[in-house]
């Protein structure tokens, strides 16, 4: 049985209509073809479906799509605005935090959720905020530059 | 062929990468993103038994469900579509191989029937209405058991589970062990573990019926490989077929081989009219991507008191799995047991063992990381053995740097290396001595801390026959507008081709690095070459982007040679400009020979052809493609390598690994992008870490994977990334252009044994010898309890 939802993604207001099981994950892509939320596990092990979730990061394939009927969704798509990287993109980039991309949205993500709070994060908030999301290209070791370049221009 | 290699700017800077941008917007795309309309999904009936005959497979109710347009089993198939093109070499024993299994399955999880649906959901409901009838036969996973005569025969056509046998061996290779003062011992195994690039694979196949084409998007490391493999199995026109890799979500081997599912998609494509994507699950790729390791080596090397390395025998036991089809792994361990040493004396007898596993294949670093783990844990118990240290045993045996380029006993030509050099500076960055002191201090307050010393060297860009074509090659183009495109035969899977074979396009023929634009990964306008594995994108596919560089820069400065009245040499590009060097001023705008080359084509050089497009090719220097008369070649043309030292502390009471320190000195030759190659190896190291320490694909008795999600097969996270120390040295390649010998996989190949050596000196008091990997913690609570059960006996 399918039953419409609406929701907030990257402050648009969305609606769709999908069965009770669907996630959220395949929601955003194959329903708002918001492709940039990937899928590495579909079982909340790998991070990459990373989003934020009224404001949390969350793994999508975890949660059924109708569980956000009515909430704010935030996916890596809604990271830059008007064509402008956010801090932590560039720091990303700048720090050559990613190879073959395809952790990069979770990783974005996960690290958004902890820079959104405002708070100077040490470096094991950084590692505890992306801990679960996997990499199997970078070593990680330049995500955390990165995450902790960004937060220079998060915290005042 | 010594090559001169005039590397200027942007090469080897650490320029940012241009793909990074869509990957951090989200904008890059997988093959999961497209979508395109009329889409179906199919969905894999796969085996629950290990090894069974099937009986009968129930398709009809499965059939009948909602949103379900076909299921077809392994028999439906089998007529329509031709047997899967296997490589292998000659002395693999070949098998008979289908999209979906026929009759009999032969490993747990294999594909037997296929549901096609609306969408992926639906799929899936109607694979679990599919039954299947099995008559179970008897299981064989241990490769040495299923050696045995009278083991259940996984191929009954071939007819013994032996598939493959090699034997090598020197002259007088028994007088050399008769006269020796030590000989040592060892059974080493390397553990079975699977890539698990974070992007599963994935395909979508669209056949197009007016005009009888076919498109394939495949997450593959092999695009054009794989259109002739498509073409071959449906019986279709290669030319009309086109196969896309787009945006490849990491591969570390494990996409470079072609899979069942893979070839499969094309024909329900072609059956159904519409598109068909398959998206593995985690679960599916660790039971049905190529798993990789998992040999035994009974290996013994012969030395002398003072430490000397006089020879080395060794006989391997390669687990292939059960559909198996390349052999390339026994061959980069067998040719490469004498490693980074001086032994000209060795012996090797290979054996490749069907079992009821999954499908042995490439994973980063193949054989050769068997080889060099296998080694170096020999060279550390023959040290301790001789109460040697393990720098020193390494030193005093070291082909040294003026030996270069150096033949191996089995016919491996070394490019070139300077192996003391490299453990010199690891040592130095480790703190080595002090170290050393402070183990002592340490072991007395009961702290068990280890220091681990390992040089392991990784052979790259391997070529054979028909398989991995000793070539690249890259077709650059400059259009009437000015626009720079390269061509490039190989896909990449992150590791940064657009930037580097920008960055060499640009050095050759001054055209800013901005305004390349790199296309690779579409057989349709790319010339034709193999994928990438082996480390061998810097190897080949640079230099041939480089020949594509020079052969447009030679043409450039033609044209201009002709309008200016100047002999070409005399010229150079820069700022938009051809200019006399000795005279800046006079000059033309690159865009007026751009103009001149398309359409004022009277005022080109004499027999110049018309156009700015060119294909530069590159050959893979070195490359014997079959043995001498005494059995050697060299299939393997350049041999980066890395020196580690890793310190741990074990925790005795949990089985805990803490890794203290990783320092390392890695040597690839010449660096296109210094930060591209420190970034692969860091990830490549923490890929070998996870394969020392966490991982390892496990099975039961009857055949089933006990390990097939990220909860049981542990990747490490940041939370295990150690303090690294990681620098450079660079020998270049004397053989290619860029003096680069290939950078992807050296990462991996050093933690297992540093690791393991590390941990067993941390041990040595409690007198543990580790066997066995990975170094989890049970593990190591057993190793201890062991060693502390014999010597309670001894
Ligand atoms: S896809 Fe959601 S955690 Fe892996
Ligand atoms: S960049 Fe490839 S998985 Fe992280």
């Amino acid at each position: 049985m399918l039953k419409k939802i609406s929701l907030t993604v990257n402050g648009k207001l969305c609606s769709g209509e999908v069965e009770s099981r669907t996630l959220l994950a395949h929601f955003l892509r194959d329903g708002l073809r918001l492709t940039g939320t990937h899928l590495g596990c579909v079982v909340g092990r790998c991070g990459a479906c990373t989003v934020l979730w009224n404001g949390a990061p969350v793994k999508s394939c975890m949660v059924f799509a109708v569980q956000a009927a009515g909430d704010d969704i935030v996916t890596v798509e809604g990271l830059a605005q008007d064509k402008r990287l956010h801090p932590l993109q560039e720091a990303f980039w700048k720090n050559d935090a990613v190879e073959c991309g395809y952790c990069t949205p979770g990783m974005l993500m996960s690290a958004y959720g902890l820079l959104d709070k405002r708070i100077k994060p040490t470096e094991k908030d950084i590692e505890r905020a992306i801990s679960g999301n996997l990499c199997r290209c970078t070593g990680y070791g330049n995500i955390v530059a990165a995450i902790k370049e960004a937060a220079l221009n998060f915290t005042k | 062929m010594i090559m001169e290699f005039p590397i200027t700017p942007p090469i080897g800077d650490r320029v940012k990468r241009k793909e990074t941008l869509r990957f951090v917007t989200g904008t890059g795309h997988y093959v999961d993103d497209l979508l395109p309309p009329g889409t179906l999904h199919a969905a894999f009936v796969r085996s629950s038994c290990a090894h069974a005959r099937i009986k009968g497979v129930a398709v009809e109710a499965a059939r009948a469900m909602p949103g379900v347009h076909a299921v077809f089993t392994g028999e439906d198939i089998a007529h329509q579509v031709k047997p899967l093109r296997v490589g292998g070499s000659s002395l693999l024993r070949q098998i008979k191989l289908y999209p979906l299994a026929v009759d009999k399955v032969r490993y747990y999880g294999e594909p037997l029937a296929v549901v096609v649906a609306d969408n992926r959901y639906l799929a899936e409901d109607a694979v679990e209405a599919v039954s299947v009838d099995y008559s179970p036969l008897p299981v064989v996973i241990d490769p040495e058991a299923a050696m045995e005569p009278g083991a259940p025969i996984v191929h009954e056509d071939v007819g013994s589970n032996i598939v493959y046998k090699y034997h090598f061996a020197t002259d007088g290779i028994d007088k050399v062990f008769q006269d020796a003062d030590v000989v040592v011992r060892e059974r080493i195994r390397s553990h079975r573990i699977a890539a698990c690039p974070i992007e599963p694979r994935a395909y979508l196949a669209h056949y197009n019926k007016e005009e009888d084409s076919l498109t394939m998007w495949s997450a593959t490391a092999n695009p054009h490989s794989l259109r002739g493999r498509i073409g071959d199995i449906l019986d279709f026109p290669e030319g009309k077929i086109r196969v896309i890799a787009p945006d490849v979500g990491g591969s570390f081997g494990v996409k470079i081989q072609t899979y069942q599912e893979e070839l499969l998609l094309p024909y329900l494509s072609r059956e159904l009219g519409r598109p068909i994507k398959w998206c593995e699950t985690r679960v599916e790729h660790m039971r049905n991507g190529r798993h990789g390791r998992d040999q035994i080596h009974t290996i013994e090397m012969a030395l002398k008191k003072d430490g000397t390395m006089l020879g080395i025998k060794d006989k391997i036991i390669a687990d292939m799995g059960s559909t198996y089809t390349v052999d390339h792994s026994i061959m980069a361990a067998a040719l490469y047991m004498t490693g980074v040493y001086q032994i000209q004396n060795y012996a090797v007898d290979a054996f490749g063992i069907s079992t009821n596993k999954t499908t042995h294949g490439s994973l980063r670093g193949i054989g050769k990381a068997d080889a060099s783990y296998v080694l170096e844990r020999l060279v550390d118990i023959a040290a301790r053995e001789l109460k040697l240290d393990p720098i020193d045993i390494r030193m005093k045996n070291f082909i040294p740097p003026e030996a270069f380029p150096y033949r191996n006993a089995t016919g491996a030509l070394y490019d070139s290396g300077q192996y003391q050099l490299a453990l010199k500076r690891t040592a130095a960055m480790a703190g080595y001595e002090q170290r050393r002191k402070e183990q002592a201090e340490l072991r007395k307050r009961g702290i068990y801390r280890g220091i681990g010393v390992a040089l392991v060297m990784e052979p790259t860009s391997s070529s054979r026959i028909h398989a991995t074509g000793g070539y690249a090659s890259c077709r650059l183009r400059i259009d009437p507008s000015g626009a720079v495109t390269v061509f490039s035969s190989m896909g990449e899977q992150g590791q940064g081709h657009e930037t580097t074979i920008a960055q060499i396009v640009a050095s050759q023929t001054g055209i800013p690095f901005d305004k390349i634009t790199v296309i690779h990964g579409d057989t349709l306008p790319t010339p034709y070459g193999f994928g990438t594995g082996s480390s061998r994108s810097s190897v080949v596919l640079m230099p041939s982007a480089w020949v594509a560089g020079k052969l447009m820069r030679d043409k450039i400065l033609g044209i201009a040679a002709r309008q200016l009245g100047v002999a070409p040499e005399k010229l150079e590009i820069g700022d938009g400009k051809v200019f006399v060097r000795e005279n800046h001023q006079q000059s033309i705008a690159v865009m007026e020979i751009v103009r001149t080359a398309y359409g004022a084509i009277h005022l080109l050089p004499e027999n110049m052809e018309p156009g700015l497009e060119v294909t530069g090719y590159f050959v893979n220097p070195n490359i014997d493609y079959a043995p001498d008369a005494k059995g050697r070649m060299n299939t393997f043309s350049s041999y980066p390598y890395a020196a580690v030292i890793a310190v741990v502390d074990v925790d005795v009471e949990t089985g805990m690994i803490k890794i203290v320190k990783y320092a390392t000195v890695h040597d690839c030759g010449n660096m296109i992008n210094p930060q591209i190659v420190d970034t692969q190896q860091q990830g490549s190291i923490m890929q070998g870490i996870g394969a020392a320490l966490y991982e390892e694909l496990r099975y039961d008795e009857d055949g089933q994977l006990l390990t097939s999600t990220f909860m049981d097969y542990r990747l490490p996270s940041v939370e295990e990334v150690p303090e690294l120390a990681l620098e450079h040295i660079v020998t270049p390649n004397p053989f290619t252009p860029l003096g680069a010998k290939g950078a992807g996989e050296t990462g991996m190949l050093g933690p297992p044994p540093a690791l393991c050596n590390a941990v067993e000196d941390a041990l040595s008091p409690l007198g543990v010898k580790i066997r066995e990997t990975p170094l989890t913690p049970d593990r190591i609570l057993n190793l201890i309890e062991q060693a502390q059960a014999t010597s309670h006996h001894a």
